[in-house]
């Protein structure tokens, strides 16, 4: 560049004032400017934004009452989120040290139930008042300026240059006339692509595999225990009465697919009883078995009514009539519970006669089919 | 416990497992022996006065024989109950059931809670402040009682039980009708689970025993009473704690939470900026 | 350079100006910063809503960071030895129990938690009305589509973040939800229980679906929204804001305050009002009480189990759609499920997300807008508008319909039908009533521009005839009709609203200033009935279909004064 430039890399230093960034430098020179106010430099630099200040509507008069009453607020907001703060601290510290301890025991104590609350109050008390003490300063003591600013719509010049540059490069490039590049950009894309996506397949398992969408735990002989593991004779219930039960497998009780209402009817209830088709003998005795798990959106129902034989799910509000079937009554739910077989084992205890006989739990597509 | 257990239900079963729990709660296990003992001996008595108080009481169907506190509560009955019950305690149809065999745990909660008698046939049976004295309901209890037997009421302390585990068969059992805590929930057409708050221990009893209502039945085969009792001892427990996040707001989860963004912090953060964007 | 700009006029002599001047020569920051100080930002309160939800994001990130300190995301089933005596002993999710040992056992932490749950639950709401304030002003017109769209996908984004936080203590609640959401994949025709595999990993409930909805809440969304934020902001920037019609106020300008100081001070107080305000719920308010709830267990449940506030018009619409399963030959069901939780929100996004064309479709208007309108110029978009609100406060009240029926003694069977019925019967009832109030208040405004204010004086004429005076807000006729149009900017409609009234002494308790001072200042500026307002330009909106409607001539008018 220049033969005086005897230190490689410093080209273009210092010694080349040259023009300086274009646009308004070339306009005002530094003398110019330091000749300028403060106010008059703010005014110019809006101006060169677009912006133009119409009307300033000056904050209260320096000594007037209003700007020391003002200043009062003000002030003291700050100081009062500042103590907000402080008392937060000294609760979040002090609890447990010179103040009593904040830990839950037992029922809780006086001090520990309210130093939860305490935080928040002094944590959000000191935030707001920070937040208002800003809001009044600018709203009370700066000074109001209305402003406009243009609104600069898109450039005709700028469009078409930039056209031009992105044509140009794409022009160049040749790829329009390269076909077998961009064929091959195309499949190479698609490729890369999938295969970038193609891990997630890890993802995907099937669901018909293993057998378990549509069978439970419960099978032939498999005892129906309570949640504490006992299991349940038939003399164990007063009529009018539910007991949820688990299939006697590891973990039973903790299917999700299991659980089994095991119902006691009264017998008024069995006067009434008007079993599903096909499932007469399911019942034992004076005793029933649904399952517990909504086939609307899979809810455990249990809200069982016992004088109208109702069993409602919080969830949705499905209502089943345990003699009927436990056909829906009300509500979205679409299907009868399923029901499970059962009878007494050897040892007086009951037990499943089967799975159930259809799947448990929310509809799907393929339902009908597993 | 049987083998087939899945989840030995280590709070009853052993309580001394795990050192520290134990240490804390050496003192509970004392008490709680000691309560054993007790309860063995109350639970003697109660069922030898239980069998005393029934014997005689089958046997005297058509012996005119009848103690004080019995011709008493045949009184109250037949002034306030015999209309909807009948001259036998036989029912009368569509106007109230049998009260044959439901027993004096029966009789203590409906009228003690103020559900009976009733005012009106309604969905539920409201409760209410409870018509007559507890003397009242010893005599009304008696009668019931004579005349049909049936569950009665459990003595000693109703709430000697395992918390953990009275939490874990009140959400099995209890919370899908009286809610996670006991704030009671709707039911159908009409009819609700009650609240729980300010239930006494033994009204809480009684209602499991005897199933009022709709309610199903929890028989003591189904329930043991040292469950019920575990059951009583979180619901209550539950019921008198503070709430250590600040106001409870029912309580009732979602909704109330729902309800307070609305009401309190999206309005006051509308207040909020409705003052910063007004004029000075 | 140094040498230069140290014996130049106007270098700097402060340390602050020398140390400014230091970071410019590196990063030449000068003149963007001078350009974002003197961005001009228009001044309304409808303009913060947004500002508060981006609040919310913030609070949500820094809260919950502190939150995955403590918090461990496993399925993994532990025996509970905390401080909080009811559980101890009970088989729970590692997941349950670091979320009891954060609300018990970590100092400030049940704080923290709910302060963050607050938080989640003002951020949708926050949305929410900023979304509506746009929608019914019209600022998702032209050429601000672009950002509408984006808005929505927050929308949409903030309710999966918020129900994948609602999941992760694996209570019993939140649980119960997890269920529900299970359902509802499972209910997809065809594809159901492939997704409901590839998502849980196998059947309801597996082990993998905590440590999946995690990484999904704490990473993949959140960095999603944070980009989405930052792009809406941009574009906001860029295209600058919208403004009401107003004295000066035109498409091609924006009226206000400039950034620095006056907004910024107000903004920066928000965000410490916002932050506040969730401070204060988080502690006093309590939330999402986890240890009433219970660990989850797939065999119980409690009465009332709702989702939190966003997602509760779901569960409603649940609640409320009858009975269909739709049978198919070959034994194939379209589970009733699917039609209110996976098509309804499909539907209802769908035409959220699309409603700026579908508007431009409709009436034509491709015309670029920077000036907002009043939601009674445009009867017809603020009519539907009030009747989707209609349509989802009724599907949100029946989310928790259950808990109404059992406060307020309803028939539980008695709300499912009211809602079923309200559903469909509310919405057109609340379009008509809009449409009618919306033309009531144009003509108001034009009445008004036509015949004056009206002032309360009531004349005698000497015939005997009474009349009330009214004052004209701009130049009249011949026959004392004003000649100003309507420029969808509000019309003055009281006497105070023109300056009939002097101002008021200020001082709250006390009156700060001397009241003869004000009058005179008053006097001064000339503020009376018609002596400021009369000189008031109230510019056209650029609507022709809207400027100058001819009055209703022909009617009988009153006299003038």
């Amino acid at each position: 560049m220049s033969t005086r430039d005897t230190r490689p890399g410093s080209t273009g230093g210092d010694e080349t004032p040259g023009p300086l960034h274009g646009g308004p430098d070339d306009d005002y020179t530094p003398e110019q400017l330091a000749a300028m106010r403060r106010e008059e430099l703010d005014l110019l630099g809006a101006r060169y934004d677009g912006v133009e200040i119409l009307h300033v509507d000056p904050g209260p008069e320096p000594g007037s009452a209003m700007e020391r009453r003002a200043v009062r607020q003000v002030g003291l907001t700050f100081t009062l989120a500042g103590v907000s703060a402080f008392l937060f601290l000294v609760v979040y510290v002090g609890s447990g040290w010179f103040l009593p301890e904040w830990s839950w025991t037992e029922e809780g104590t006086v001090w520990s139930a309210l130093f939860t609350p305490m935080l928040g109050l002094f944590m959000g008390l000191s935030l707001v008042l920070v937040g208002a003490g800003l809001v009044l300063y600018t709203k009370k003591l700066l000074p109001h300026e209305t402003a406009v600013q243009d609104k600069h719509d898109g450039s005709h010049f700028d469009r078409v240059t930039t056209g031009a540059t992105l044509v140009g490069g794409y022009h160049n490039s040749g790829l329009p006339r390269r076909k077998l590049i961009t064929r091959s950009l195309g499949f190479m894309g698609a490729g890369v692509g999938v295969m970038l996506l193609a891990p997630l397949g890890g993802l995907i398992n099937n669901p018909s595999r293993g057998n378990t969408l549509g069978q439970t735990a419960w099978a032939e002989g498999v005892r129906l225990l309570r949640d504490d593991g006992s299991p349940v004779r038939p003399g164990d219930q007063e009529p009018g009465s539910l007991e949820t039960v688990f299939p006697a497998v590891p973990g039973g009780n903790r299917m999700t697919d299991a659980p089994t209402m095991l119902i006691r009817l009264r017998p008024e209830q069995i006067e009434s009883l008007r079993p599903r088709e096909g499932s007469e003998d399911y019942g034992y005795g004076d005793y029933v078995a649904y399952s517990k798990i909504c086939t609307h959106a899979g809810c455990p129902v249990s809200l069982y009514e016992q004088e109208t034989s109702r069993i409602l799910c919080p969830c949705h509000q499905s209502m089943f009539d345990v003699t009927q079937g436990a056909k829906p009554v009300f509500g979205p739910a679409t299907r009868s519970l399923p029901q499970l077989p059962i009878t007494v084992d050897d040892e007086g205890f009951f037990v499943a006669r089967s799975d159930y006989p259809e799947a448990v739990g929310p509809t799907y597509w393929n339902r009908e089919r597993i | 416990m049987s083998t087939t257990n899945p989840q030995p239900d280590a709070p009853l079963a052993d309580a001394g497992t795990p050192v520290d729990r134990a240490r804390a709660r050496r003192r509970s296990k004392h008490r709680r022996r000691l309560a054993n003992v007790a309860g063995l001996m109350a639970s003697l008595i109660l069922t030898g006065s239980l069998y005393a108080v029934l014997a005689p009481a089958q046997a005297a169907d058509d012996v005119t024989s009848e103690s004080a506190a019995e011709a008493a509560g045949r009184e109250l009955y037949e002034r306030s109950c015999i209309s909807c019950h009948g001259e036998n305690l036989e029912g009368v149809p569509n106007r109230g059931p049998s009260l044959i065999g439901v027993g004096a745990a029966s009789v203590y909660f409906q009228v003690h809670t103020g559900r009976m008698p009733l005012v009106r046939q309604e969905a539920d049976a409201p409760d209410k402040p409870a018509v007559f004295s507890d003397e009242e309901i010893d005599q009304l209890m008696a009668y019931v009682q004579a005349n049909g037997g049936g569950p009665t009421l459990p003595s000693g302390d109703l709430r000697e039980g395992d918390l953990a585990l009275g939490g874990e068969l009140f959400r099995l059992n209890c919370a899908s009708c009286h809610n996670f805590v006991g704030q009671g929930g709707a039911l159908s057409s009409g009819k609700a689970a009650p609240s729980l708050e300010g239930s006494s221990d033994l009204e809480i009893y009684t209602a499991m025993l005897t199933g009022p209502e709709n309610m199903p039945v929890f028989g003591d085969n189904q329930l043991t009473p040292e469950e019920k009792r575990s059951i009583i001892l979180y619901v209550q427990t539950i019921q008198n704690m503070a709430d250590p996040g600040g106001a409870g707001v029912g309580r009732i989860g979602p909704v109330g939470e729902g309800l307070v963004i609305w009401v309190v912090g999206m309005s006051a953060l509308l207040f909020g900026i409705f003052w910063m964007g007004s004029k000075a | 350079m140094a040498a230069r700009t140290a014996t130049a006029p106007g270098a700097p002599t402060t340390r602050l100006g020398k140390a400014g001047l230091e970071i410019d020569d590196r990063l030449v920051v000068a003149g963007p910063l001078r350009r974002t100080l003197n961005k001009v930002f228009p001044d309304h309160w409808s303009f913060l809503l947004g500002e508060i939800a981006l609040y919310c994001f913030i609070i949500l990130l820094l809260s919950g960071t502190y939150l995955t300190f403590f918090y461990q995301a496993s399925m993994t089933e532990v025996t509970y030895d905390g401080s909080y005596d009811p559980l101890r002993g009970i088989d729970m999710s590692i997941a349950y129990a670091s979320t009891l040992d954060l609300s018990f056992d970590v100092r400030g932490g049940l704080f923290m938690r709910q302060l963050h749950h607050w938080a989640a639950l003002m951020f949708v709401a926050a949305i929410v009305v900023h979304l509506l304030r746009i929608f019914f002003t019209g600022a998702f017109r032209r050429p601000r589509e672009s950002n509408w769209l984006i808005g929505v996908v927050i929308l949409i984004l903030a309710l999966l973040e918020g129900f994948s936080g609602y999941s992760l203590p694996d209570d019993l609640l939140s649980g119960t939800g997890l269920r529900i959401m299970s359902a509802i994949i499972l209910a997809i025709p065809v594809v159901g229980t492939w997704v409901h595999w590839a998502v849980f990993g196998g059947d309801y409930i597996g082990e993998l679906i905590i440590g999946r909805l995690y990484i999904a809440h704490v990473l993949l969304i959140p960095a999603i929204l944070l980009a989405l934020i930052a792009v809406h902001l941009l574009i906001l920037v860029k295209q600058k804001h919208t403004q009401f019609p107003g004295p000066g106020r035109t498409e091609h300008n924006v009226v206000g305050n400039r950034l620095f100081p006056t907004f910024a001070g107000k903004a920066t107080g928000l965000l410490f009002v916002v932050f506040g305000a969730c401070a204060a719920l988080g502690g006093l308010v309590q939330i999402n009480p986890v240890w009433l709830w219970g660990p989850y267990n797939p065999a119980q449940v409690s009465a009332a189990s709702q989702p939190d506030w966003y997602i509760m018009w779901l569960d409603g619409s649940s609640r409320l759609f009858p009975a269909w399963d739709i049978n198919l030959p070959g034994d194939y069901t379209i589970p009733a499920l699917f039609w209110p939780t996976a098509v309804l929100p499909g539907i209802v996004f769908t035409l959220l997300l699309f409603y700026p064309m579908i508007e431009r479709k409709l009436t034509g208007d491709t015309a670029s807008h920077h000036l907002l309108q009043r939601p009674r110029d445009v009867p017809v978009r603020t009519s539907l508008g009030m009747m989707s609100i209609a349509f989802y406060v009724v599907l949100l009240i029946s989310g928790g319909n259950d808990v109404v029926a059992d406060k307020f003694d309803i028939s539980l069977n008695a709300m499912t039908w009211a809602g079923r019925i309200g559903m469909v019967l509310l919405p057109p009832i609340v379009y008509v009533i809009t449409y009618r109030i919306c033309l009531g208040l144009q003509q108001h405004d034009r009445e008004v521009l036509e015949h004056g204010i009206e002032t309360g004086v009531i004349r005698r004429l000497p015939h005997g005839e009474f009349i009330e005076v009214h004052q004209p807000i701009g130049p009249v006729d011949a026959h004392g009709h004003g000649q100003l149009a309507y420029g969808g900017a509000p019309v003055p409609k009281k006497m105070n609203q023109v300056g009939a009234a002097r101002r008021a002494v200020r001082g709250f308790f006390s009156p700060v200033e001397e009241p003869t001072a004000v009058e005179i200042e008053q006097r001064a500026e000339g503020r009376g009935l018609s002596a400021g307002e009369s000189e008031r330009e109230l510019t056209s909106s650029g609507r022709p279909s809207e400027g100058g409607r001819p009055s209703d001539g022909g009617r009988p008018q009153d006299p003038r004064d």
